[in-house]
């Protein structure tokens, strides 16, 4: 899901970027009115977290292992804004200290993985949620909300590559950037993702909150603001 | 974070004996996130101890830094000409040697990175199928072109030179713009290339958020390596699955609620400094003369390298 530089063109990462910075802007002051003079230690706290929930494997069918992206369960923990400026806060140290991630991407990067993952899992947690208390329920609402989320997200990145060799070829038509038309980007980013990924997503956000719904409920923001405008 | 870097964070994270791979498949999840937290923790000491040597890039501003790291990549990324890009490659390189980085470490890294996306993932690319154009090696011919929905395979299948080109030309981009965001982050203290952000006009409570992660981070890593060691040492034999999501999650909630535990502290030291929502970060030493001749030189290279 990370998009690494020289896949996408000027004409695609400068846009993306300006949306990213002026949602961000937005979320800071929503965030600043919510959690007051706390915001920053608060928000730090939340930015290392989400980066950290990457770290955690989970056994996966066939052997192997897999983590979670973990924009659904941030959103669902922490509220869809702040989870927007944690996620980003942990893509640009992933992009800056680690190398995961281009330079030029981080704002095509926070646009999919920290705007559009956590807002599109937040409302479908709160939907598949509304006015239960069922474990059950609740586990089933968090593992679509990890799995959709996760999908529509690949499949955005997906549209993102497939549009540079219609935007961004050479008279002659050879590629400057990302070679793989929308024909071909969007079937190979959406079948892992609804095969694998997804399932993984779904899985990790599922557990987490089933324990955090288990142990502590008032620390889940989905649960806290419920019957809230947002 | 200054001190020289410890021998067992120079040993290969695959090496260290307590990272024995767990008995049986079903354990190395274990592995995994043991190798990821180590990872995070080895990748900060070796930036931190990268910054603080005496070199002549580590002494370049963080605001030029910062200013030719945005300059560079996005030279980097409209260049369009494999030839240009290789003159980029030349460029970079000898900077390692300045800046006297530990360069097969960090080129393992960047060829890694660039391998994998700039040449594994695009050598499909290089198919007639995907970049038409002129067959410089065949691989297959079929009795007749097929076509299906939106789909046509060609008759010959092959390598082409335009396919090529495009390969090469995504593969250099992407060694290219990690090798030198790489360069400037290992020669530049985290804290301080953070702060030179200002220039752009971040403001200083998104600055100071990202400081704070980045300390975190560092902290809960620590953690998830001593419990899982503290974890995998309990562990043996078959467990199963909904066992193994328990431990997960549990230790999930612990790390959460560690670093809330952590972020009131923050808060109260914060305010006992003073703190009252209000953010400013202090400005840093001025430039010199050597950052001066250094950005113009830069500029005019990315200026000459465009009109090639």
């Amino acid at each position: 899901m990370h998009i690494p530089d020289g896949y996408l063109s000027p004409q695609t990462y400068i846009p993306l970027f300006g949306v990213f910075v002026s949602v961000a802007a937005v979320a800071v002051k929503k965030v600043k009115d919510e959690v007051s003079a706390r915001n920053i230690p608060y928000l730090g706290m939340a930015a290392a977290f989400s980066f950290i929930i990457m770290m955690f494997n989970l056994p996966v069918p066939g052997g192997t292992t897999g983590h979670a992206v973990g924009s659904a369960v941030i959103a669902i923990i922490f509220g869809p804004w702040a989870a927007m400026l944690a996620v980003s806060v942990a893509l640009i140290i992933q992009a800056l200290v680690f190398g995961d991630g281009g330079i030029t991407a981080i704002g095509a990067n926070c646009f999919n993985m920290a705007i559009f993952m956590p807002f599109t899992a937040y409302y479908i947690f709160k939907l598949l949620s509304k006015n239960t208390t069922g474990k059950s329920r609740i586990s089933f609402a968090a593992f679509i909300s990890g799995y959709l989320s996760l999908v529509m997200a690949a499949i955005l990145t997906a549209v993102e590559f497939g549009i540079q060799p219609l935007i961004a070829s050479t008279p002659d038509g050879k590629a400057l950037y990302c070679p793989y038309d929308l024909s071909i980007a969007i079937p190979a980013m959406a079948i892992e993702h609804m095969l694998l990924f997804g399932i993984v997503e779904g899985i990790i956000t599922a557990i987490i909150v089933n324990y955090f719904l288990k142990t502590e409920p008032t620390l889940i923001y989905a649960f806290r603001n419920r019957g809230k405008n947002e | 974070m200054e001190n020289k870097i410890p021998s067992y964070l120079l040993q290969s994270v695959n090496d260290q004996p307590a990272l024995l791979k767990a008995k049986g498949a079903r354990l190395s999840f274990l592995d995994k996130t043991i190798m990821n937290s180590a990872t995070a923790v080895k990748s900060i000491y070796v930036q931190a101890e990268n910054a603080s040597k005496e070199n002549f890039i580590q002494r370049i501003n963080p605001h030029v830094k910062l200013i030719l790291l945005i300059y560079v990549v996005l030279i980097i990324s409209i260049v369009g000409h494999p030839e240009a890009q290789l003159i980029i490659t030349a460029f970079i390189f000898p900077l390692y040697i300045i800046a006297r980085l530990k360069i097969f470490e960090v080129y393992k890294k960047i060829f890694f990175l660039a391998t994998i996306f700039g040449f594994i993932v695009v050598l499909p690319a290089s198919l007639n199928i995907i970049t038409p154009g002129k067959i410089i090696f065949n691989i297959v011919t079929i009795n007749k072109p097929l076509h299906f929905w939106i789909y046509t395979i060609p008759q010959n299948i092959g390598f082409t030179e335009n396919g090529f080109k495009v390969v090469a030309l995504i593969f250099l981009r992407i060694l290219n713009s990690v090798s030198f965001a790489m360069l400037i982050v290992f020669t530049t203290s985290f804290p301080s290339f953070i702060k030179s952000f200002k220039i752009l006009g971040v403001p200083d409570t998104f600055l100071m958020i990202i400081s704070l992660a980045y300390k975190y981070i560092f902290i809960l890593s620590r953690t998830i390596e001593e419990t899982y060691f503290a974890l995998k040492s309990r562990l043996s034999g078959n467990i199963k699955n909904k066992r193994i999501r328990e431990l997960i999650s549990g230790r999930i909630f612990f790390i959460f609620k560690k670093s809330m535990i952590i972020y009131e502290s923050t808060y109260y030291a914060m305010v006992s400094r003073g703190y009252q929502g209000k953010v400013l970060l202090h400005s840093q030493k001025k430039l010199t003369a050597i950052d001066f001749v250094t950005l113009i030189i830069v500029v005019a290279l990315g200026i000459l390298i465009i009109y090639l």
